[in-house]
C-alpha cells in the first residue's frame, strides 16, 4: 500500500511541452473530508475524520493533517481516535459529495469526450484529441486544476502518462495538490523504482509470493524471467505484471464501464454468531441483490458470499451457477449452499465466530439481449420467477415495504445506523463509501 | 520378464489401453499402463479410479511378470515401432523393448502402487456393437460439456424389458435414441438406469463399433455404480455419475400437427453459409411458408446475409430463432436424406415452443429409427 499522508511526493513543476503522454489520472485529494470542510473552513488544518462517532463506524475519509497520526480511510473509528485522540469527527453528507463529484466531472467533460469515471471521485481521462485545441497535456492539466479549485474549493491531484496504469501510479505520487507528468521515455526510469506492491493487481497475498522470489521492486520484476512470474503467480498473473512492469498497458480509456456485480452487505451494530440469524440476514440481502438485477434486466452467473469476523479477517467464497439467474431465491439457496460449507455455520462449530458483516453479490453479470436470447427448455425456478415478478409489481404499486418473505417479518435485525451499504459495480470499479484518495 | 509380441496386435492394445486415460493425473502412476505377461498371453490395462480398460492379447512369452510403463509414451513408441516383432525385457528397474533395429530403455514404475481394477460385475443385457456407437453418436452431442452440472455431462441409459434408450441434454436441446436390447437370462421388469460420462460412452462407442455383440453389466451398490462394456476381449469400466437425471423425456410432445420437411444437406448447406455473417453465440431466424424455407442472418452492421432452400410446410405459416450449431449438431444426427423440423405449441407466451428434428425417408415418408433431438428456439429478439 502506498502511504496516505502525502510523504514522497513528487511533483511536476516545470511546464513541459511533452505530448507523448495523453491519458490522465485526475484524483480529487481527500475527497469526503474536504469537501465537508468547505462548509466548517473554520477547521482547515486541523485533523479532520469523516464518520459516524460510533465505536462500531469506520472512517469514511480523512484530512492529510489525520493521515499524519495513521489514520487511514476503512479503519474502525475506535483505532483511528486510538491513535488520534484529538481528530475533529463530522459526519458525512453523501449528498454532497455527489452534487461536487457532478460538478467536478462536467469540468472533466469540458475537456475530452473521452472520461472514464472510476467512481465519485476520480477519472481517466485520454486529452489526445484535444491537444491541437486546447494545447499541451501539461497545460490542459494546469488549468483544469485551476479551474476545479476557482469553481469548486477542492483541491485534485493529476497524473499523466501514455497509460492509465502509470497515470494513476503518478496521480498516487503527485498527492496532495500536485501534477505529475511522465514522458513516454521516463516511464521505466519512473516505474522501476517503485515497490511491486504499486503494480496494478499486486496486493496482499501475491506481494507476498514475489517477495518470497527476491522481487521487491517494480524493476525486479521487469528483470524477472517471464515464466519464473508466470510459475509464481500463475499465467495470466504473470503475464500482466510482466507487462505493467515495462510499462506496457493496453487498455484504453473506455467512456461506458458496465456493472460487474451487484452486490449488498450489512454490517451489525454488534457482531452476530447465530447461524440462523446469519441466515435470514442472506435471504434479505439475496432479495434485495436479485430484485437489483431484475431492475437492470440483468442475471448473474457466480454467487459470492462476504463473511467479516470481529477481528476484521474477512473472506469470500463463490459458487458458479449451472445457469444464470436473476431471482432472489435461487441466489439465496445458492449462497446458503456455500454459507453452510464455509465453516461458520455447521455442526463442528457450535458456537461459530460472531460475525461483523455479511454480504452477498453477483458477478459474471449478463445483461438483456447479450446472450441472444437463448432460454433453457425448462427453468427449475419457474414458480419462484412468479413469485418474484409478482413482489416487483407489488412494490412498484404499494412501495418498497410491502412485501417480503415471511421469515423476514418480525425479529428484525438490528444493523449499523446508515443501513446496508450498497456494493454497487461501483465498488469494483475502484471507489466505494471510503474515501481513499 | 521377457515376452515377444506381434508388433500390429501390440500396438492396437496398447491404444486402447490410453484412450481413456485422463490427459492429466494427480498421481503419477496412474498414466501408466500395466503388461502383465502369464503363459497364455498379455494383459494390458489402464485405470485411473473412475475408469478402466483392459485387454488381452496374444504373446510368446518366455518368463512372467508385471510392468508398469508411462502410457502415452508407450503408445508413440508403439505406433512408430518397425513392422518386426516386439521383444520385452527386464533388467532391474529399466525395460528394454527393441523392435528390428530399434531399441529402447524405458523405466519401470512401481507395480505394488498400482491400484486394482474394479470387476466387472454380472451381465445386464446384450447390445448390437454397430447400433450402439451409431446411437451413441446421435444422442451424446446433446449431453453438455459445463462440469457445473455434473448430472447432464453423462448420458443417461435406460433399460425396459427389449429396449435400451440413450438420452441427453445440455438444457438447450435433448437427444433421445432407443435400440434392441437382450437381457438374456437376467431379464427383469424393473427399470435399470446407468448414467454413464458422456466422453467416457463416446470412446466405448468408437472402440466396440465393430463387435457384432456387446456385454453390458450395470452394477453397484449405494455408493460406488460401476458400468462394464465387454467384447473382443476388451473390457471399459466406468463409475456411474452420481444424482437424477432431469426428466427430459416428458418434454417431447405426443403429436405435432405442423411441420416442415426439408432436404437434409441443402439446409446443412445453407445454415453454415447463412450463419458465416453471425456473432458469436447469435442465433439465426427461420421462417417457414408454403413457398418454403427463408434463413436470414443479421449479423454486425456489416454484413447480413440470406437464403432460400425448399421446404414443404404442414401446417401454419412459423417463424423460430435457432443457434445454427445446435440445429447442425440435430441434422447431423438424423442420418437421413430429408429431415423433419416439427413445431410444438406452448403455452408461455414468453417463450417460444422448442422444436423437434427427425429423420425423414423422403419427403412424405417419416424414417423409420427412434432419434429424436428436441431444441428450444431463442427468443425471438427482432
Amino acid at each position: 500500500m502506498s502511504k496516505q499522508d502525502g510523504s514522497g511526493r513528487q511533483v511536476t513543476a516545470e511546464p513541459t511541452d511533452d505530448a507523448t503522454a495523453t491519458i490522465f489520472h485526475v484524483d480529487m485529494d481527500a475527497f469526503f473530508a474536504s469537501v465537508e470542510l468547505l462548509e466548517r473552513p473554520e477547521l482547515r488544518g486541523l485533523p479532520v475524520v469523516v464518520g459516524h462517532r460510533s465505536q462500531r463506524s469506520v472512517v469514511t475519509a480523512a484530512t492529510y493533517e489525520a493521515r499524519k497520526y495513521g489514520v487511514n480511510s476503512a479503519m474502525p473509528m475506535a483505532i483511528a481516535l486510538r491513535k488520534c485522540p484529538h481528530a475533529i469527527i463530522l459526519e458525512p453528507h453523501f449528498e454532497r459529495y455527489k452534487h461536487y463529484s457532478q460538478q467536478v466531472m462536467s469540468m472533466f467533460d469540458d475537456v475530452t469526450p473521452l472520461v472514464e469515471r472510476l467512481g465519485i471521485d476520480e477519472a481517466f481521462l485520454d486529452v489526445r484529441g484535444s491537444l491541437r485545441l486546447l494545447g499541451t497535456p501539461y497545460e490542459i492539466a494546469t488549468r483544469l486544476r485551476q479551474r476545479v479549485h476557482a469553481e469548486t474549493g477542492l483541491h485534485c491531484s493529476i497524473g499523466i502518462a501514455s497509460t492509465k496504469f502509470v497515470a494513476k501510479l503518478a496521480s498516487s505520487v503527485a498527492k496532495p495538490d500536485g501534477l505529475l507528468l511522465v514522458p513516454h521515455r521516463e516511464t521505466l526510469a519512473f516505474l522501476h523504482p517503485r515497490p511491486i506492491s504499486a503494480l496494478w493487481g499486486v496486493g496482499g497475498r501475491t506481494e507476498e509470493v514475489l517477495r518470497g522470489y527476491g522481487l521487491a521492486t517494480i524493476g525486479d520484476v521487469a528483470a524477472a524471467p517471464l515464466d519464473m512470474l508466470v510459475r509464481a503467480i500463475g499465467a495470466a498473473g504473470g503475464q500482466k505484471i510482466h507487462e505493467l512492469a515495462w510499462g506496457r498497458d493496453p487498455r484504453h480509456v473506455t467512456t461506458e464501464s458496465e456493472e460487474k456485480s451487484v452486490g449488498h452487505e450489512v454490517t451489525f451494530e454488534s457482531n452476530v454468531g447465530d447461524a440462523d440469524r446469519i441466515r435470514s440476514e442472506l435471504l434479505r440481502l439475496s432479495d434485495q441483490v436479485g430484485r437489483r438485477l431484475r431492475a437492470a434486466g440483468a442475471t448473474g452467473r457466480t454467487v459470492v458470499l462476504k463473511l467479516r469476523f470481529g477481528d476484521f479477517e474477512t473472506i469470500t467464497r463463490s459458487k458458479t451457477l449451472a445457469e444464470p439467474t436473476d431471482l432472489g431465491r435461487r441466489i439465496y439457496e445458492e449462497v446458503r449452499g456455500v454459507y453452510e460449507t464455509s465453516g461458520h455455520a455447521g455442526s463442528l462449530s457450535r458456537h461459530p465466530t460472531p460475525l461483523r458483516l455479511v454480504g452477498v453479490r453477483m458477478e459474471q453479470l449478463a445483461f438483456e439481449g447479450s446472450s441472444g436470447g437463448a432460454v433453457g427448455l425448462w427453468d427449475d425456478d419457474a414458480d419462484w420467477r412468479e413469485a418474484e415478478t409478482t413482489m416487483d409489481a407489488l412494490r412498484a404499486r404499494f412501495g418498497p415495504g410491502s412485501v417480503t418473505s415471511a421469515s423476514l417479518l418480525g425479529g428484525s435485525t438490528k444493523r449499523i445506523s446508515r443501513g446496508d451499504r450498497d456494493t454497487n459495480g461501483a465498488a469494483q470499479r475502484g471507489a466505494s463509501a471510503t474515501d481513499a484518495s | 520378464m521377457k515376452f515377444q509380441v506381434n508388433r500390429d496386435v501390440f500396438s492396437d492394445a496398447v491404444s486402447f489401453a490410453v484412450k481413456l486415460l485422463p490427459q492429466r493425473t494427480t498421481l503419477p502412476i496412474l498414466s501408466g499402463v500395466l503388461i502383465e505377461a502369464h503363459e497364455g498371453g498379455l494383459t494390458l490395462s489402464s485405470f485411473d479410479y473412475e475408469v478402466s480398460s483392459q485387454t488381452s492379447i496374444a504373446a510368446e512369452v518366455d518368463e512372467p511378470g508385471t510392468i508398469l510403463v508411462s502410457g502415452r509414451l508407450l503408445a508413440d513408441i508403439a505406433n512408430r515401432l518397425p513392422n518386426a516383432p516386439v521383444t520385452f525385457t527386464t533388467e532391474d528397474t529399466r525395460i528394454s523393448v527393441s523392435c528390428g533395429s530399434a531399441n529402447f530403455s524405458l523405466l519401470s514404475m512401481p507395480v505394488e502402487e498400482y491400484p486394482t481394477l474394479p470387476a466387472p460385475g454380472e451381465q445386464s443385457g446384450v447390445v448390437p456393437g454397430d447400433a450402439f456407437s451409431l446411437a451413441i453418436a446421435q444422442v451424446a452431442v446433446a449431453a453438455s460439456r459445463d462440469d457445473v452440472t455434473p448430472v447432464i455431462t453423462g448420458v443417461q441409459l435406460e433399460v425396459t424389458e427389449n429396449a435400451l434408450s440413450l438420452v441427453a441434454t445440455d438444457r438447450y436441446r435433448v437427444a433421445v435414441r432407443g435400440i434392441d436390447w437382450d437381457p438374456g437370462t437376467a431379464a427383469s421388469t424393473q427399470t435399470l438406469t446407468a448414467l454413464v460420462p458422456a466422453r467416457t460412452l463416446q470412446e466405448v462407442g468408437k472402440t466396440f463399433g465393430n463387435a457384432s455383440t456387446l456385454s453390458v453389466a450395470i452394477t453397484g451398490s449405494d455408493d460406488r455404480e460401476l458400468i462394464a462394456f465387454q467384447a473382443d476381449n476388451k473390457i471399459v469400466t466406468s463409475l456411474l455419475i452420481k444424482g437424477n437425471f432431469p426428466p427430459v423425456k416428458r418434454l417431447f410432445p405426443e403429436t405435432v400437427e405442423n411441420y416442415a420437411v426439408m432436404n437434409t444437406a441443402d439446409l446443412v448447406e445453407a445454415t453454415r453459409r447463412v450463419s458465416l455473417v453471425l456473432e458469436r453465440e447469435a442465433a439465426l431466424r427461420f421462417t417457414f411458408t408454403i413457398d418454403g424455407l427463408t434463413l436470414e442472418a443479421i449479423g454486425s452492421e456489416q454484413a447480413q446475409a440470406s437464403e432460400s432452400i425448399d421446404a414443404l410446410l404442414t401446417g401454419e405459416d412459423t417463424v423460430v430463432s435457432l443457434k445454427p450449431q445446435f440445429l447442425l449438431d440435430g441434422l447431423g444426427a438424423v442420418h437421413s436424406e430429408f429431415v423433419r423440423i416439427s413445431f410444438t405449441k406452448t403455452e408461455n407466451p414468453n417463450k417460444p415452443g422448442p422444436v423437434l428434428i427427425t429423420s425423414q425417408s423422403s419427403k412424405d415418408q417419416p424414417g423409420a429409427d427412434s432419434y429424436k433431438y428436441l431444441l428450444q428456439p431463442n427468443l425471438l429478439l427482432r
